[in-house]
């Protein structure tokens, strides 16, 4: 990421959002207040949470990142290697509006890790990186002639 | 303290976009779990029958539990379609819904119990068929 970039994105933000809608849980819930960490060193990493502008609409989206750059990934009928770009999944299974939909998403649209939750002060902590194994199990990824680690 | 709360809370809302109020549904998943059921099952095939090293029945139980699990999601997704999505202008439309959504789970179970080529590939065919289905009363 170049100087004036990183520039951009520390001024731009944004650091903190709301969550609205289900396709997160239980991970995040709606009416959740997040801090997001919009200089990620080494994102898209597997397992975390972020912001994107979701292709198509513009609108900000929040999904986790189940693979990055360099993965393969089964996407409609085909596998399609990852080049700068994640897949995006949400953790609702089937519900969620995701990179199913909208295809791998270049990392150009992401706008930031959430890393803390400080709102509502019963769910107040870190943004767990994995997703529950029951997620886990709904993942679309699939390893082209190997089982998915 | 509503002060407080005014001022902490963000400016920036971010949607985790799903079925729950959006209306949207997608048999996607469920076509993904048929053919990956349909991938263990050639995978196990490819497994040697006679004198399995650890690593072989390690493999087996790994691909066996995979099997059984994207089996169960299979039924699960395209239970929620038919329940949730389908309405009666589709039924009148696709008046054999109820018995291709009946058989898809039937084959699901089957396709638990067994390690059958057969049985997966038609699991695949026919989650592919009601998908088509689902896509064409979209139109």
């Amino acid at each position: 990421m170049s100087l004036a970039e990183t520039w951009r994105r520390f001024r731009g933000g944004p650091w903190r959002v709301a969550v609205a809608e289900e396709s997160m849980t239980p991970a995040l819930q709606p009416g959740d207040w997040l801090l997001l960490d919009p200089l990620p060193r080494r994102w898209p990493r597997r397992g975390s949470v972020v912001v994107v502008h979701q292709p198509g609409t513009g609108q900000l989206a929040i999904k986790r990142v189940t693979a990055g750059p360099g993965d393969v990934v089964l996407a409609g009928t085909g596998y399609v290697k990852l080049e700068n770009q994640a897949w995006l999944l949400g953790d609702g299974g089937g519900h969620s509006v995701d990179s199913r939909h909208y295809g791998p998403v270049d990392l150009e649209a992401l706008v930031g890790r959430a890393w803390f939750r400080y709102w509502p002060p019963r769910r107040i902590g870190t943004i767990p990186r994995r997703r529950s194994s029951s997620a886990r199990a709904r993942s679309s990824i699939a390893s082209k002639g190997r089982l998915r680690k | 303290m509503s002060v407080v709360i005014r001022w902490l809370k963000p400016a920036t809302t971010v949607y985790a976009h799903c079925d729950v109020p959006c209306g949207i549904y997608d048999p996607h998943q469920a076509e993904l779990a048929a053919r990956t059921v349909a991938r263990m099952v050639e995978l196990l095939g490819q497994l040697p029958k006679e004198s399995p090293t650890e690593a072989d029945r390690q493999k087996f139980v790994r691909c066996v539990a995979i099997k059984e699990q994207h089996a169960e999601i299979v039924k699960h997704e395209i239970q929620v379609i038919w329940s949730d999505y389908f309405k009666p202008e589709h039924v009148e439309r696709y008046p054999d819904i109820h018995d291709r959504t009946w058989k898809i789970l039937k084959l699901a179970s089957k396709n638990k119990q067994n390690i059958d080529a057969q049985a997966a590939a038609e699991l695949e065919a026919a989650v592919k068929e009601f998908a088509d289905i689902f896509w064409s009363t979209k139109k």
